[in-house]
């Protein structure tokens, strides 16, 4: 058990990132990365909705016919939405005006359809718990470490604390946000093909050491 | 009788290479640059030196930072990244701060062009790209215009300031018909505002389109079709015959129609296809200027360099020899 948690916490985190590897989600990243803390508000309410919504549909994964799937799955997705929705609404009206309308456009946010597809309805509940907390928490990191770079660059602050007169205001318009994006991916493509490289060598020794042995 | 030589093919070569050509651009560039330092003073030459030395730079660096050698970095370089500097030294306005030739440059030479490949490869033209990045980034300073005057070189009196007006451009006037500049304080750019250092002196301008036409650098016709159209879609907009003249002599377009549009990566292939090209990037510059009342040269060069892989799809080159084939093989006399 310990083992397989520790598989999709990689899985979610890094090796399916689904911000950064499996380009899910595009609409939130680009509007909400202008500065960090929508990318924590927006990561946070993925999060919960993405856990929520994968432990329902997991449990009911041989009662929905896989014909009128969709629609379920999205009835149940809605219905966490509207959750969070009223909750931020009533506690935290700042972060929900700051989201704007990608707050309800979560239902139909990618990596929450493309998890219960994909995973919660063909793995037990309790995996497609972690593996619906560990895929917003790689979103949620993503999206705050875009949203930091464009503060810093765009606004010369970051998390709202001011750090500097000098901005580069390119990084607030929709052009930085997609030259923001093109980077990140690159740079996190780069640095993984160096880690998957690195660890292919390492099962390759192991597999030499168990030869010899 | 000599002997025989085999080889391969090209049998026929000549002396022009990127080097050479860009060379020759560089020098069609010099008469431009002096009047804009004559016009602006020491300021606008250190920012174009800034600009130039930012450019190469920045390419040696990357060059390094790939895996490079120092010594094949000498041997290939062709003097692009200079040139992409001098252009945009020459596009920025003469009162912005020193830092922005240096973001700029970093940003043409880095990510427009060596990311994609390096020279050749880039699909936009690198100094337009950074020059708009530098707009959108910086549009209080990029849209400072720089009111030229002969004494800026060497200023008789220390109290003379100069006269940078922000948003007060020879276009805007132009443009709305109520211009009270004559055609030629706007052909020698004297007493015009601008937002850049290298758009004011027109003669100088027009002497490196000769200079450049008869190096063969450059064809002929292109600047004057996109300048004569552009001019012509003004007349149309205004309804006025009169705006002819002062709507092509204003603004950067003589200057973008020479240096900027008709860089080669980023042009058609044909013949055809170039006319299509700078045809309608005069419809879409007066249009764009007509409509939004601003100088809109550099956005409109950017978007139809996009167009460039589009019209070299439809216009292709006939290969010589090559006929149509025949719908009906008639019996010929």
């Amino acid at each position: 058990m310990k083992n397989k948690v520790k598989d999709l916490a990689l899985d979610g985190v890094l090796r399916q990132n689904p911000t950064l590897k499996l380009v899910l989600g595009t609409c939130p990243t680009l509007a909400l990365t202008t500065a960090a803390m929508n990318g924590v508000g927006m990561g946070l309410a993925v999060t919960f909705v993405l856990m929520c919504s994968n432990v329902i549909i997991s449990s009911l994964r041989n009662i929905i016919p896989s014909r009128v799937r969709i629609p379920a799955y999205i009835l149940i997705i809605a219905t966490f939405v509207t959750i969070v929705r009223m909750f931020l609404n009533k506690f935290a009206p700042t972060i929900a005006t700051a989201m704007g309308p990608y707050l309800p456009l979560i239902v139909v946010n990618c990596i929450i359809l493309g998890r219960a597809e994909a995973f919660a309805s063909k793995n037990p509940v309790l995996d497609s718990m972690f593996d619906g907390i560990f895929m917003g928490l790689g979103f949620m990191l993503a999206i705050t470490l875009m949203g930091a770079f464009r503060e810093i660059l765009g606004a010369g602050a970051i998390f709202g604390v001011k750090l500097w007169d000098f901005k580069i205001e390119f990084f607030t318009h929709a052009s930085g946000a997609l030259f923001t994006y093109a980077i990140f991916i690159a740079l996190f493509t780069y640095f993984s093909g160096l880690y998957s490289k690195k660890s292919k060598q390492k099962t390759l020794q192991k597999d030499k050491k168990e030869v010899e042995a | 009788m000599g002997k025989l030589v085999i080889s391969n093919t090209p049998h026929i070569k000549s002396k022009s290479s990127t080097k050479r050509i860009m060379i020759d651009v560089l020098i069609a560039l010099l008469p431009a640059f002096v009047m804009g330092i004559v016009y602006f003073g020491w300021y606008a030459l250190l920012l174009c030196a800034i600009s130039l030395i930012t450019c190469i730079l920045a390419e040696v660096v990357y060059l390094l930072i790939v895996g490079e050698k120092i010594k094949d970095i000498i041997r290939k370089f062709d003097f692009t990244s200079a040139v992409t500097g001098l252009l945009l030294g020459m596009n920025l306005p003469p009162e912005c701060p020193w830092y922005l030739p240096i973001i700029g440059g970093i940003f043409g030479i880095v990510v427009v062009k060596m990311l994609f490949g390096g020279t050749g490869k880039n699909f936009v033209n690198p100094a337009i790209t950074a020059r708009i990045f530098l707009v959108l980034s910086f549009a209080s300073f990029m849209t400072m215009w720089g009111e030229p005057s002969i004494g800026a070189l060497f200023p008789l009196d220390s109290g003379a300031t100069s006269g940078a007006t922000s948003g007060a451009t020879a276009l805007g006037p132009i443009l709305q018909g109520s211009s009270q500049m004559s055609n030629l304080d706007l052909f020698l750019g004297t007493g015009v505002g601008a937002s850049a250092i290298g758009e004011t002196c027109k003669v100088a301008l027009i002497l490196g389109y000769i200079y450049l036409v008869i190096r063969k650098v450059i064809d002929f016709k292109y600047p004057l079709i996109y300048v004569g159209v552009t001019g012509l879609m003004m007349v149309i907009y205004q309804g006025n015959i009169n705006a002819f003249l002062p709507s092509i002599l204003s603004g950067a377009l003589i200057f973008a129609a020479i240096f900027m549009a008709t860089d080669y990566v980023t042009t058609p292939n044909t013949t055809l296809g170039n006319i299509v090209y700078f045809a309608l990037l005069g419809i879409l510059t007066a249009t764009l200027r007509h409509l939004r009342g601003t100088e809109s040269v550099s956005f409109c060069i950017l978007f139809m360099n996009f167009f460039v892989p589009l019209i070299d799809r439809h216009i292709v080159p006939k290969p010589f020899g090559f006929k149509k084939a025949k719908k009906e093989v008639k019996d010929g006399k």
